[in-house]
Order: C-alpha cells, then structure tokens, then sequence
C-alpha cells in the first residue's frame, strides 16, 4: 500500500514538472530570428564620445569587430590597419533605446484596420501579447532610426489594468516581427494605474473598474490568482497566468503605467504583497514628488520632458521631473527619458536635452554624460538587456549613433546609426534608412515615399 | 546641493522683482530686428510700452538700464492657433470652451477665454507673448472665430482684438471631401444672398445645425475680405481645391497643416496663401498626409510662402520653438523661423502693433538664455507693452516645494 503511495507522488510530481515545463514552453513560441549580418571591421574616429556610463572621452575610437564593440578609448591609443570612419568633431553615443513605444502597433497611417494596441475588452488582458500586433512595415520605424533609435520597447495601451505583454525589437527592416525581436531580452508586462482603466470600464454599464479603489481591487483579485496558479501545479494552462506567473518568478519585468503619487506608492505596496518588482513606472507625471521612495525600492521612472494637461492626472508636471528622479537618494536615482509617440522618438535626444537643462537651471549638477544615461544606459537596465546594450563598453552589441553635432542641440542630427555593427542610417546614402513596403510607390509609383 | 538650490530659488526671487517703469533701456543685446536685420551689441529704448529707438550706443541719462549681456532679444512669440484660455485639462469637458453644438461660423470665443488659466503664465514663460485662441477643429465644417489675447494674466486688459479669422477644416471623415469643399462654396453663396436681401434661409445647415445670423455674418466678413479664413487640410489636392474656391470668391486664405503643402509650394505662393505649419509633425498619420516631411518649411519658404510655425498642442504651446528649431536644421534659414513665430503671424491677422522689433510697435520681447530656438533655452525676461512680467508658474511652484524637501 505505502508502495502505491509512494508512486502515485511519483507520478504527482513528474505530471507537476512536466506541467511546469509546459507554462515555461511559451518562451519558446515566437522566438527570435534576428542575427545580423557580419560587419566589416571599422574604427570611428577622433569623436566625441558619451559612453553611457557616465563617461565622456573628448577624442576616442570606437573599434567594431564581428557585430560587437572590440575596444574603446582615447584616440592616441588606437590601433592601425582597420577601415577608418572619421568622428572628427562629431560626437557618439549609444544607440538610443526608448522603453515606451506603440510603433508597430499604432502605426501611421493611423486605420482602423491597424490600430492593434489596446484590447479593450476585459481590464485584466495578461494573456495578449503585443508581438502578435507589430506591424513590421510601420513608417514611424525608419523615422526613429534617422533619430537614432536601435531599440525600442513595444508595449499594449494603457486601458487596461493589465494590458498585456511587452516585447523589445531591435529597430531593423524585417517581414517578421521574430525578425526584429531581440534576442534573449526578457517579457514585460504592461500595467496601468489611474485614469485610463477607470474611464474604459467605467463608462461600460455595470463593469468594473470605475474608480481607483476598482483599479486596486482588480490587481489584487488578479494576483491572487496568479500565487494560487503559481503554487499549483495541476491547474488547467492559462495564457492569462502564465504571463502573472512569470512576473512573480522574476522572468518577466513589470512595466507599469502611473501618473500619480500616491498610486505609484500603492503599486510599490501591492507589489511587496504578492512578491514582485516593479521594474519601471511609465509616464510618472508626479515621480518628483516620491523621487526618494522610487529609489529606494530599486524602481526606474521613464517620463517626458514637457508634456502636461491632457488628463487630471498630468496636471502637476514639472520641466525638472526627470532631473529629480536622477539626482534623488544621493544620485542614485534610475531616471529614463521615454516617448509614447512617433513623433517623440525621432528625437529623444532633445528631449533628454530639455530635461537636463530644466534640472541645470533648478541648481541640479547634471553633465550630459549622465544625462545620456537617461535614454541608454537606463532604458537598458529597466528593459533587462543592459549586459548587451545601453553602453559602450567592450563586448556589447555595436549599436552606435555618429552625431555630426552635440545631441544636446535642436540643430543635431543623426549622420549614421549603427546596429550591431551594420550601418542602417548614413545621411549620405539616399537608400537608408531602407523603406518600409509601406512606403513604395505610395505617392508616386516610381518613387519611394520621401 | 541643497546651498546651490536655495542660492537658485534666492537668486530666481532677486530676478523676479520685475521692472516696472514707463521708460528704460535694454543695453547689449543680439536683436533680430525686421528693418535693420541682424545687430550684435544693440540697445532699445523703451517708452511708455513702446520701443522708440534702436541702435548701438542709446545714451539716455536718468532712466533704468538693463543689461542684456549679449543675449539674444526676439519680439515675444505669437502662438496661432491654440486653445490657451479655452482649456484647462483636456479630457474634463468642463475644463474646455474650445466647442459648440449649437453654432458653427459665428462661434466667437472671446468671453471664454480665462484670463486666469494655468496655461497662460506657463506658456509666457516658454516665450509665448500673444496667443491666437481659436475653437478646436472638430468635425465641423466651420468651428468658429480666432480673438488675439495678450498673455498678461490680467482680468481686464487680455484682450488684443476680437474675432480676426474664420476657422474651418475639410479633409478625410465622415462625409466625402468633395462634400466641404461644395458646402464652403454654398456657405458663401448664401453669405452673399443674405449680403443682398438681409435674410436667412433658415434649411441651411452646414454643420447640422441652422445657421444663425451670427454665423452667417462670419462668413460675410471672410467674403468682404475683413477677416482670413483658416482651412486646416493637409493633402496636396484639398490645399489645391481651396486655392482655387479662394480665388473664385476672392477671399483672404491660410491654410493650417498643410503637411503636403511642400508638393504645391508653388501654387501657394503665386495665390500669396500663408500656411500654419507645425514643422515637428513629420508623420505619415492618414492617407491625407503621407508626403509629410521635416524640409516642408524649407521647401515652402524658399518658394516664397509665408509660414507661420505653431505648436501640436496647446499645453506646451511655445514647444513652437523647438518646431521651428528643427525646421532650422533641415534648411530653413534661421531668421525666417524667428519670423515664422512672430512677424508673419502678425501681419497675417493684421496685428500691426505686434510680432517685430521695431521703432513704433509695442515693447513686447524676450531676452534669452541662448539662442531661443535651442531646447535649452529659457526666457530670461520677459515684457509685454514695456512691462517685464513675472515669470512664476504652478509648475515652477511645485517644483520649488518638492526641491526644498
């Protein structure tokens, strides 16, 4: 009888860890097929270069070898015999990474038969996963290159309390989305606080949430859920779970939507109840106000520089958002410039630069070496893909920008961009960036659209 | 830190004790002036809220002086085409004055305007000197008339000049295009008819509603030519259209977007049709604006357009300059942006006090950090008639509480 026992837990538990390979099985599913061509050899040099660690060297080379940065360092102590691009006056950094994007997702145009990025049916929608709307073909895509984006983070619409699963993409010309995906960068989960869920729902007969209090409750219902899965192990594959489940096993990095103080701070206790981490707070219109608290609990903010006033809860938006969340807790705030807008991403370095000039003249010492950090290094770290981008260091993916002036300039424009190494933007070659499908024939047929 | 941020805000309330004196002079400054161009190390004089001289060396005994340092003085910026005085918060309808359902042209929003609103002292800071508030483009033909507002803050004395352009849109929606192209023309057909017989036919309803006397004379004034109609449109052919609908009644025209207006460059110019442009929106967003570029300015100005360069949002209205920055970049000449933010937007509402720095116009300037069109410039002082104008903000405000903690 003890026999039988004993097999019959035997069995429970090879069915328990066959179960736990099928819930992790779907980091398989729509994997990456990215890989870059391999470059030739080539030194950028004589620039000016922002390393993204903090770093400034006035007269550098970059040395790229087999998709990756080789060497880095002062100009007199560069090496000979390898294909020169001059950096003369020019300056580098890394390539520029936005950790809030809907390209693909709401492309331009902007149709009813493209606008795939809020699945406004159910505010707890964990199960959907933003790659399986991109639209690879997007035009705002070879725009951001030629503002010096390689990557960017694609996340669902904030009208749910969760939205759905984020992906990182590398920002390359592919007919896949498996193509641009980045490889190895780990899921996000798009959360969002505040006004959007409550609107949504709110306006719906009879649904919830419709107030604030309805958020909270809908997260901690959904969590609940997610521990009981967790720690279950006979349960029925959920699509919805499994994304929860990955957050609470640390494979997948919240990235969550909050505006307001208050709810930020909510969101922190939340997260210590179930036992997650909030990776990012996004839009964070009022992290100034709890800058500190933010840093304490190892939490980035990715914001904006300006912009205020289209909802109550961007009312109280400072120029000095940004500088506050970086200098806080003796300076080690996790500060991150982000666009939410097509618009936006072709030029966060202007961003970045009103953001650091707000904090200069607020009395903050802010040097753009740190103040690159907030659209690389940062964006980087709160996307999980630090070790491989965000900053120019040994061994990293060459995903380089070449500057003809200070990115801190409105006059400043890209003059080439780098993604593992592969030049995808030279201002000099009418044929990059490459043209989405989109864009052939459509104004004229013969011609490319601009 | 905390020395350096309390000798900031310390420093900030020393500067922040405005000036306020009927005459002075401005002394060593970069001036963009419109008659005599571009002058390094200029002086201004001031008096009673008008500029009476400029040149090198004013010597004035007895009256205040101000050193510019070199900095860069442009007139203070005119913003066209915003909802500033009209909204406070975008998605809380009671916040907003930017609408009607019940008249279309004759929607004249003067007595909204806040005088009080946050987005005044906010956007002044930014540079903005005068705003040109106007109903919202809606889905209506017509959306109502633009008043000229003197950003001051002040209850009573806001006001520049009422009702001074007829706002409208056509372009891709609900009904065809071809649809508000023929009901603009009828519009004015039945303007001219009630100009003729001083009555109203009651059926005509452009916008779903009955016209109104009130919105019948609005487009009287367009077709007597006292006030420009405004047509926001962005494609090629809908710009071409009303080109064509503009010569046939004879009418003052701007076009507002234009995002394709580079395509026909020409007829605009020829026509003398000025564009509202908003130089950082180089998206693709309908199939009416897939030729959207960043060189739409330049390709415009150098065909000889007038351009007026205004923001894509009301809030951060004076973001017009950064627009204008990169217009800049992609090959627009520098003193044509800083005319494409103030001068033009002047003259095309004939708001002939304003816009230039000039002997006779009236003092309203800014004097800069660094070149205003760089992201990291900041209003150093601002006038308007003479008056330097405190530059404290809601946000500065918040800013200064939570840094002080």
């Amino acid at each position: 009888m003890k026999k039988y026992f004993l097999l019959i837990i035997f069995f429970a538990l090879l069915s328990c860890s066959e179960d736990h390979d099928s819930r992790q099985g779907d980091f398989e599913v729509f994997k990456s097929t990215y890989v870059p061509e391999k470059n030739v050899d080539f030194i950028i040099k004589g620039a000016r270069i922002l390393t993204g660690t903090g770093k400034e060297i006035l007269d550098g080379f970059i040395w790229v070898s087999e998709n990756k940065i080789k060497d880095i360092g002062e100009t007199n102590d560069m090496p000979e015999g390898i294909r020169v691009i001059s950096g003369e006056g020019k300056w580098v950094t890394p390539g520029i990474i936005d950790i809030h994007s809907h390209m693909g997702v709401y492309p331009s145009p902007s149709l009813k038969g493209n606008s795939d990025g809020n699945e406004a049916t159910n505010p707890v929608t964990s199960h959907v996963w933003a790659e399986h709307s991109v639209w690879t073909q997007d035009p705002q895509m070879p725009l951001a290159l030629k503002g010096g984006i390689t990557t960017f983070h694609v996340l669902p619409g904030s009208a749910n309390l969760f939205g759905g699963r984020g992906v990182t993409l590398k920002n390359v010309w592919s007919t896949t989305v498996q193509g641009m995906k980045f490889p190895g960068a780990p899921y996000t989960l798009k959360m969002a606080c505040g006004e959007n869920p409550k609107r949504v729902y709110g306006r719906r007969k009879g649904t919830e949430p419709s107030t604030r209090m309805g958020n909270v409750a809908g997260y901690r219902n959904a969590w609940i859920d997610a521990v009981n899965y967790s720690d279950k192990t006979n349960l029925k594959r959920d699509l919805k779970l499994d994304t929860l489940a990955g957050v609470l096993n640390g494979e997948i990095l919240v990235q969550n939507h909050c505006y307001r103080a208050e709810e930020m701070a909510i969101m922190l206790d939340i997260s210590k109840e179930f036992g997650y981490k909030v990776t990012a707070f996004h839009h964070a219109i009022e992290a100034y106000k709890v800058a500190n608290l933010l840093s304490e609990n190892d939490v980035c903010a990715a914001m904006w520089a300006d912009w205020w006033g289209f909802k109550n809860e961007a009312f109280d938006m400072v120029w000095e958002n940004v500088a506050i969340v970086d200098q806080a807790n003796e300076g080690k705030g996790c500060a991150i410039v982000h666009s939410d807008s097509a618009i936006g991403i072709q030029r966060l370095n202007q961003e970045a630069a009103k953001a650091m000039a707000a904090g200069r003249r607020a009395g903050l010492d802010i040097p753009r070496s740190r103040a690159i950090q907030w659209i690389t290094r940062n964006p980087a770290k709160a996307l999980g893909i630090l070790d491989r981008v965000g900053t120019i260091e040994k061994g990293k993916m060459a995903d380089l920008v070449l500057w003809d002036s200070d990115p801190f300039s409105v006059y400043s424009k890209t003059e080439r961009v780098f993604i593992d190494g592969i030049q995808r933007y030279f201002i000099s070659d009418s044929l990059t960036p490459k043209s989405t499908d989109f864009e052939l024939g459509i104004i004229q047929p013969d011609k490319n659209r601009l | 830190m905390i020395l350096k941020i309390f000798i900031n805000i310390l420093l900030y309330l020393i500067i922040s004790c405005s000036l306020q004196a009927s005459e002075f002079l401005i002394k060593n400054a970069k001036i963009h002036t419109t008659s005599l161009g571009f002058i390094e190390g200029a002086d201004l004089h001031i008096k009673e809220g008008k500029i009476i001289n400029i040149s090198k060396n004013i010597i004035v005994s007895g009256i205040d002086k101000i050193d510019a340092e070199g900095n860069f003085l442009t007139p203070g910026f005119l913003a066209p085409l915003t909802q500033i005085g009209l909204v406070e918060i975008e998605l809380e309808p009671n916040t907003r004055d930017d609408s009607s359902k019940y008249y279309s042209s004759g929607l004249g929003i003067s007595k909204a305007y806040n005088p009080s609103s946050s987005l005044i002292p906010y956007n002044l800071r930014g540079g903005i000197t005068t705003s040109l508030s106007s109903p919202s483009f809606g889905k209506n033909l017509f959306s109502g008339l633009i008043s000229a507002f003197s950003l001051t803050s002040s209850l009573e004395k806001s006001l520049i000049k009422r009702d001074i352009g007829l706002i409208a849109r056509i372009g891709g929606g609900e009904d065809s295009r071809a649809a508000n192209i023929l009901m603009l023309e009828d519009s004015f057909l039945q303007a001219k008819k009630y100009i003729l017989s001083g009555k109203l036919e009651e059926h005509f309803k452009p916008d779903k509603i009955s016209f109104s006397t009130r919105d019948i004379k609005s487009i009287s004034r367009v077709l007597y030519r006292e006030i420009p109609l405004i047509v926001h449109a962005n494609r090629a052919s809908d710009i071409l259209a009303l080109i064509d609908l503009s010569k046939e009644f004879e009418i003052n025209l701007i076009i507002a977007g234009a995002k394709e207006g580079w395509r026909v460059a020409e007829s605009l110019m020829k026509a003398k049709v000025p564009v509202i442009i908003q130089p950082i929106d180089n998206l693709p967003s309908s199939f009416d604006e897939i030729a959207a570029s960043l060189d739409n300015a330049a390709k415009l100005h150098e065909a000889g357009v007038k351009i007026l360069i205004s923001s894509h949002e009301t809030h951060n209205a004076y973001l017009s300059r950064q627009g204008a920055g990169i217009a800049v970049s992609y090959g627009l000449p520098w003193h044509a942006a800083i005319d494409a933010l103030s001068k033009n937007i002047a003259e095309s509402f004939s708001l002939n006090s304003i816009g230039s720095i000039e002997i006779g116009k009236t003092a309203d300037f800014i004097i800069w950090s660094e070149d205003p069109l760089e992201v990291t410039a900041f209003a150093e002082r601002i006038f308007i008639s003479g008056n330097e104008m405190p530059v404290m903000t809601r946000s500065l405000r918040l800013r200064d509480r939570y840094l002080k903690e």
